[in-house]
């Protein structure tokens, strides 16, 4: 039963998904310590993701209830809701003893990082959202080790929410030694069946879905990516998932104008750690590149780019607007470089193959925007094809550039936006990457 | 609409022939239809890959179950994509996915002059699916069918082949009136097994001739 209410408090479950034998989970139902909901509510809304759109709420012929049932297709992965359905809850107020933390870091944070670092804290104790506004390379995660340390001594529960598995991937090892007592859980689909009381839970931002009135300390990391500012139903699994006077920390380099003006209590730091300036893209012309790959050949500007980060040995990202797009161009670019490596978000080795670039195993990697934040590979240059496509508005591109230099031993590095004409999305990225290094911001 | 399976944009597709011949509405992408595999000229059963009639079928044809089925063919190789749309489909139950291959279906069977008998399933698994998936593909096409059998609660998965040739009385006839020309249909061929004890069933029961039908070969 011990394992049952580690396993259950604040979080939604379907009852028939369980990882507990069925006699267990029955007898808490018949004492009132679990209690017991309907998977699809009346407006035909789904009770975990909270979805009600009719493309994805479906009616189907149900066999086992003999009459119409609906169905949510939009958080399916995680086991199917339907109306004949149960999601299952804790009902009653925690007795997990409080665990003991410990803090193992030895890094130091700059001057205005430990500025942002007690501003946080403090909004904290007055349970006041915040923003951290910081470049790409700030040391945002490292900001946040002591007001995460200090809340998990007050025994509350912490949420890291991320907006995709790679960036729950970067956090974890990091987190998990930096506070090695911790019990952490990493959650993200497919992710390994953890057990115990998790008081420090790093999730994927669709993972919320399964947690309810959870958290007393709620950090959305990458604020602004995709799919959460898309995603409304994503915006409500993080008020859902956290206890309603629960604090949200946002942290972003790339906030929305709306973000900036809906959280009163800000952090800027637009310095790097290392305190060199942050690289500004350089525009590039590269006239029908679409053409030239459905032709079968790479723009010459390009090649010549390519070979020569390889020339130079230093590792490169090469980023492309479409998988239609990265599927020609890697079959070109291997015909030179049969090491040269292609990933997108569909790619199972996606992992494998970002760590063979750190490790410098290949020469370098043609990617969507999938690896356009939270990777940090050393002497990185980086290219974008196509940066006139409407996929690289200006946050992406913001945080593609904020790939390069991010090392104090390489704090330099190229980016190039390739082009078919120069956009504003393009102009405004530029400009705003120049004013950081100049100190304003939005 | 978004695809089915990628969840992406995709852009409506208006001809002349969706105006004025009422074609089935496209519910996957380009990209992820080309995910799947054809099945090429095989054997002459199974759509197994190689020349003529595969080892498998050549062994069932050493046992009782020689002749009951006299022709038949897969559609799909059972590759990645597949994989995962089965996983979908049947363990996920996401129950439009049976629209995905309606419209090849559709044409398959409208070669054919038989009878459309799906693989029942039992009643306990159908409870706990929730859905009849063969009926459902075949109902996505609008395609019509007869039930001639009903299934024991045998779960073949687990059976080895030696275990699923020795296995008697999985089907049993329904009493419905049994056509003398019958197409077999089902969504998965593995060993074979469920469609040959099938077939032995309706040939005993009156049918002439029983070619099948599968949506893929694993």
């Amino acid at each position: 039963m011990r394992q049952l209410e580690e396993f259950l408090t604040g979080r939604t479950w379907l009852r028939n998904f369980i990882p507990f034998p069925k006699e267990l989970v029955d007898k808490a139902i018949s004492t009132g310590a679990i209690t017991v909901s309907q998977g699809i509510l009346d407006g035909r809304q789904c009770a975990r993701c909270l979805e009600k759109s009719t493309q994805k709420i479906i009616p189907f012929f149900c066999a086992r209830c003999n009459g119409i049932c609906y169905y949510c297709r939009h958080c399916i992965k995680m086991g199917r809701i339907s109306s004949c359905t149960e999601l299952i809850t804790w009902a009653l107020p925690s007795t997990i003893s409080p665990q003991s933390h410990s803090f193992h870091w030895n890094g130091n944070l700059t001057p205005l990082q430990k500025k942002a670092s007690l501003e946080v804290q403090n909004s904290l104790l007055q349970k006041n959202d915040h923003l951290v506004y910081a470049v790409c390379g700030a040391g945002k995660t490292e900001l946040l080790f002591p007001p995460i340390f200090d809340a998990l001594k007050k025994g509350q529960r912490v949420c890291i929410a991320a907006p995709r598995t790679d960036v729950v991937l970067e956090l974890s090892p990091r987190l998990r030694s930096v506070f090695p007592n911790t019990i952490i859980h990493s959650l993200y689909g497919d992710s390994p069946e953890e057990t115990g009381f998790a008081q420090l839970v790093i999730a994927t931002t669709h993972q919320l879905y399964r947690f309810k009135d959870a958290f007393d300390v709620m950090i959305v990391d990458e604020a602004d990516a995709f799919p959460f500012s898309y995603d409304p139903a994503l915006k409500k699994a993080v008020i859902n998932a956290k206890k309603k006077e629960a604090p949200i920390i946002y942290v972003s380099a790339t906030p929305s104008a709306q973000l900036v003006k809906q959280v009163s209590n800000t952090s800027k730091i637009f310095q790097r750690f290392h305190g060199h300036p942050l690289p500004v893209p350089e525009f590039r012309s590269l006239w029908g590149y679409e053409k030239d790959f459905a032709k079968g050949r790479i723009p010459p500007k390009l090649m010549a780019w390519v070979d020569d980060k390889i020339a130079k040995e230093q590792p490169f990202l090469l980023f492309f607007p479409t998988i239609e797009l990265i599927e020609q161009a890697i079959v070109l670019l291997q015909k030179k470089h049969p090491s040269i490596e292609a990933v997108h978000s569909k790619d199972e080795d996606r992992k494998e193959k970002v760590m063979k670039l750190r490790q410098r195993q290949i020469p370098g990697v043609v990617t969507s925007t999938i690896l356009e934040r939270g990777i940090t590979i050393a002497n990185v240059q980086v290219a974008v094809v196509g940066a006139d496509q409407p996929i690289f508005d200006a946050a992406a591109l913001i945080q593609i550039s904020g790939r390069t230099g991010r090392s104090k031993d390489h704090p330099d590095g190229e980016i190039v936006f390739f082009h078919n004409g120069i956009v504003r999305q393009m102009d405004k990225a530029k400009k705003l990457i120049v004013s950081y290094n100049e100190g304003a911001g939005i | 609409m978004n695809c089915y399976l990628c969840d992406r944009m995709m852009l409506p597709h208006v001809s002349w022939r969706s105006i004025f011949f009422n074609e089935l509405e496209e519910v996957i992408c380009l990209r992820c239809r080309a995910g799947f595999e054809r099945t090429a000229a095989g054997c002459p059963i199974c759509s197994a890959p190689g020349e003529g009639k595969c080892l498998n079928c050549s062994q069932w044809e050493t046992t009782e179950y020689a002749g009951v089925i006299d022709s038949g063919k897969s559609l799909y190789r059972y590759n990645h994509a597949m994989k995962e749309f089965l996983h979908q489909y049947k363990f996920l139950k996401d129950v439009v996915l049976s629209e995905v291959f309606a419209s090849v279906l559709k044409e398959e069977c409208s070669k054919q002059n038989s009878v459309i008998v799906p693989i029942p399933m039992n009643d306990v698994k159908l409870k706990e699916r929730t859905f009849p998936q063969v009926d459902r593909l075949l109902d996505a096409a609008s395609i019509p069918y007869t039930h001639c059998l009903g299934k024991n609660e045998v779960g073949l998965g687990e059976k080895s082949k030696s275990e699923r040739m020795a296995l008697q009385d999985v089907f049993w006839w329904n009493g419905q009136a049994v056509p003398e020309k019958i197409l077999l249909f089902d969504d998965l061929y593995t060993t074979g097994s469920t469609m040959r004890l099938a077939a032995k069933v309706l040939k005993e029961k009156g049918a002439k001739e029983i070619k099948i039908l599968t949506l893929i070969r694993a």
